[in-house]
């Protein structure tokens, strides 16, 4: 992605030195965690994505695929921790088919540093990395700056004080996988109740050194009940000015039909 | 100075059915309170069933339609076949991020059927690209709050054309009386299959 | 000065040819033989691999590479030149098409970026052509509806049934690939920058007297397993040493392999198509022959 186009940019800087706000970015408020247990590491998510107080997706998904073994808990600009696992996770697989080999938690934790330092944090991706290669286990989270950390249990996002107090009081060394899922799940918890900028679901991804199970949606405590009564209005009910029925058949396979109107009517106007 | 995302107004909205999708749009183009033009369709077709709606600043809407009409018809031209809307939205999605500093002041929303299988879908985008996958709706432009509330109340799962039609319009119409920026007339696109319907809706012209 | 249009590879001679690019295809004749046999279900690569000497490393030597997961292709002619290509294919796959439609590109796609690769370099300043030809062999999904796809099979096997009583049916017979269809797909790729879709064809020093065997052998409607059956046969014709698990590679487009996925509750999550045979499946193969 060696490739931003700024071409808008000074428009942007323009109209924002003059006082127009900056666009709102769907952020992902969100919880996430991640703990090491014996034997593989767990990470999870809420589902919530927000565009200021609006909710903007209730069941987005946070986990983002790196590599079979490497998996990554996104919080922060939604586009960026989108975006940024996709490019590594791109490097990643072409550094894996030369060299042949899986790739590592350690390479894609470094090159997503180096990725978000050279962008100064204006790349606002705060990720959990995690993964099991042949060194081990491990889990990592990387900061928009590019700083990382080292550690058995992490949160971030906006609900990572409600989190972290789950793990503060519940964690002990040497868990079992179905201990650091309920501890992981209940910690996500803890953000979707006591924190606004996440909610809905609970996502839950288990990497092991044979493969990684994603349980998606695998706590749903927010499941709406559905409407007693339907409002689906019988037909006819909006009044219509006009209708045109466009049938397949009637599109030939590589033409596009455009509706001209009647002012660029048939006569090419040209300069006398 | 105004929010560019409201200086021209409009709204737009996509919802799913049973075995079909919806698109719809306001026609309003105005200069913040200033109503310029009552005919400013917002949703742009791209393929048999691929549809695009556009809400934000009306010179970054027709620019960023027509990017996409040269991008899909050189997809076409090179792969001898038109783009899925899958696809197509994978398309929309890093054609944003790519003005990651610097992007354009709209917000799309993609609608269409899946041609392998004929499922529908739709989804929304932020103005840099990250990607809102629904089930259900997405909503668009100045009316956004009052979409969410209609389309919240009245979209139930499995609707027929005909319903969706009706569930649709009324969504649309409902949330734009209530949002002085947009209004002015509907179109709504009913996709199936193996037809489209787009109708002409009339709507309060104050 | 009889080859003075032998040096500067840009420069036609007078008789319109680029001399450099005959030459590039000389080097891929003299390369050890690679085919490919396309069949319904999916397609087969294989290639003999030589080693010069018995002191050599064989299992380290990779002739058949894996660019996407559903394409992968082998080749005939300079072994380090290919690596060069492999690399562009990847890379561009990626660049060029997975970073922007978030899916991998269809095998003709490909193609073309790998064939423009190699025509780029039959028209610039100080380079050589790649000394290789490629045989790419993938599988595509396609778009067309699965309820046409199931009345073309439909028509096909009514077609299949006609043929048995003379030629009728024998147009509709090209039954795999197309890029609205999907299905598998087999391209040859010269240095030239030229490239040809095939349903067999082989390359390299024996190409010709396995091309003319695969055209004795190979049927339409053809299975995998079959086509993995011929292109050993074929091998054995032109192989000069012995044929084991270790000096013959192959490697086949066929089910999605969902055991070399690695994970486990991904929505949509689609096995490997493409994957090579070990040295044991290929034993196996051998002592069926």
């Amino acid at each position: 992605m060696p490739g931003f186009d700024f071409s808008n940019y000074n428009r942007n800087a323009a109209l924002h030195a003059r006082g127009v706000p900056l666009p709102k970015a769907t952020s992902t408020g969100t919880t996430i965690v991640g703990c090491i247990y014996d034997g593989g590491v767990v990470i999870a998510a809420d589902t919530r994505a927000t565009s200021g107080p609006i909710v903007a997706d209730k069941n987005c998904e946070k986990l983002h695929y790196i590599a079979p073994n490497i998996w990554c808990a996104g919080a922060g600009t939604a586009a960026d921790t989108e975006f940024t696992t996709n490019l590594i996770s791109s490097n990643l697989e072409l550094h894996a088919l030369s060299t042949g080999r899986k790739p590592r938690v350690v390479t894609c934790m470094t090159m997503l540093k180096q990725h978000l330092f050279r962008y100064q944090g204006y790349i606002g991706a705060y990720l959990v990395v995690a993964g099991v290669d042949p060194t081990g286990t491990h889990l990592f989270t990387v900061h928009a700056h590019g700083s990382t950390d080292k550690l058995p249990y992490v949160t971030m996002g906006s609900g990572s004080l409600a989190a972290m107090s789950v793990f503060e009081t519940q964690w002990k060394p040497s868990l079992t996988q179905d201990e650091a899922v309920k501890l992981c799940a209940d910690a996500i918890e803890a953000g979707i109740w006591n924190d606004l900028g996440s909610g809905s679901n609970v996502d839950v991804a288990i990497i092991t050194a044979e493969k990684t199970t994603l349980r998606r949606n695998y706590i749903k405590p927010n499941e709406r009940t559905q409407k007693l009564k339907s409002y689906v209005f019988p037909k006819g009910t909006t009044a219509v000015l006009n209708e045109k029925i466009i049938h397949k058949e009637d599109l030939s396979k590589f033409v596009s039909v455009h509706e001209l109107t009647e002012e660029s009517g048939d006569v090419m106007e040209v300069d006398a | 100075m105004a929010n560019p995302f409201s200086i021209n107004g409009g709204a737009c909205v996509a919802m799913v059915g049973k075995d079909c999708v919806a698109i719809a749009c306001d026609l309003r183009l105005g200069l913040q309170a200033l109503t310029v033009s009552n005919n400013f369709p917002k949703v742009f077709q791209y393929g048999d069933s691929v549809f695009l709606g556009l809400t934000g600043l009306a010179t970054d809407v027709s620019t960023v339609a027509d990017l996409f009409r040269y991008k899909v018809n050189m997809y076409r031209l090179r792969e001898e076949r038109h783009i899925a809307p899958r696809t197509f939205a994978n398309l929309v999605s890093t054609s944003l991020y790519e003005r990651r500093f610097g992007s354009y002041f709209v917000s799309p929303v993609v609608a269409g059927l899946e041609p392998k299988t004929g499922a529908p879908f739709i989804c929304g985008f932020d103005s840099i690209g990250c990607i809102d996958f629904a089930k259900d709706f997405i909503v668009s432009g100045t009316a956004t709050e009052q979409l969410y509330g209609m389309c919240e109340s009245l979209w139930e799962p499995n609707l027929g054309p005909d319903e969706l039609f009706e569930t649709i319009s009324q969504a649309l119409l409902s949330a734009v009386d209530r949002d002085a920026l947009s209004g002015w007339g509907a179109h709504v696109y009913i996709i199936e299959k193996d037809k489209v319907t787009k109708r002409l809706l009339k709507g309060r012209q104050d | 000065m009889a080859d003075r249009y032998s040096f500067s590879l840009t420069t036609f001679s007078p008789s319109g040819k680029l001399v450099q690019i005959e030459y590039a295809l000389n080097a891929v004749n003299q390369g050890v033989t690679a085919l490919g046999i396309k069949a319904t279900n999916g397609i087969v690569l294989a290639t003999e691999k030589k080693s010069s000497s018995p002191l050599a490393d064989a299992s380290s030597l990779s002739k058949i590479s894996l660019v996407t997961p559903n394409i992968g292709m082998v080749y005939s002619g300079m072994g380090p030149d290919y690596r060069v290509l492999v690399d562009r294919a990847r890379k561009v796959s990626h660049t060029g098409y997975k970073r922007i439609y978030n899916e991998y590109p269809p095998t003709r796609i490909l193609v073309q970026d790998v064939a423009r690769v190699m025509q780029e370099a039959t028209q610039s300043g100080g380079v050589r052509p790649y000394g290789v030809s490629l045989l790419i062999a993938g599988w595509d999904e396609g778009i067309l509806p699965e309820e046409e796809l199931e009345k073309a099979a439909e028509q096909q096997k009514q077609a299949g049934q006609g043929d048995e009583e003379g030629e009728g049916g024998k147009k509709l017979g090209g039954k795999t690939g197309g890029i609205l269809k999907g299905g598998p797909m087999l391209y040859q790729v010269d240095p030239s920058g030229s490239y040809f879709p095939w349903k067999a064809t082989a390359i390299g020093k024996s190409a010709t007297t396995a091309k003319t065997f695969l055209e004795k052998r190979y049927t339409e409607g053809l299975e995998l397993e079959d086509a993995v059956h011929i292109a050993l046969l074929t091998l054995k014709e032109t192989i000069e040493g012995e044929m084991n698990g270790d000096t013959i590679e192959i490697g086949i487009v066929g089910p999605p392999a969902d055991h070399l996925l690695g994970v486990e509750g991904v929505e949509g999550a689609v096995g490997p198509r493409f994957r090579k045979l070990t040295p044991q499946e290929i034993e196996d193969y051998l002592t069926n022959l």
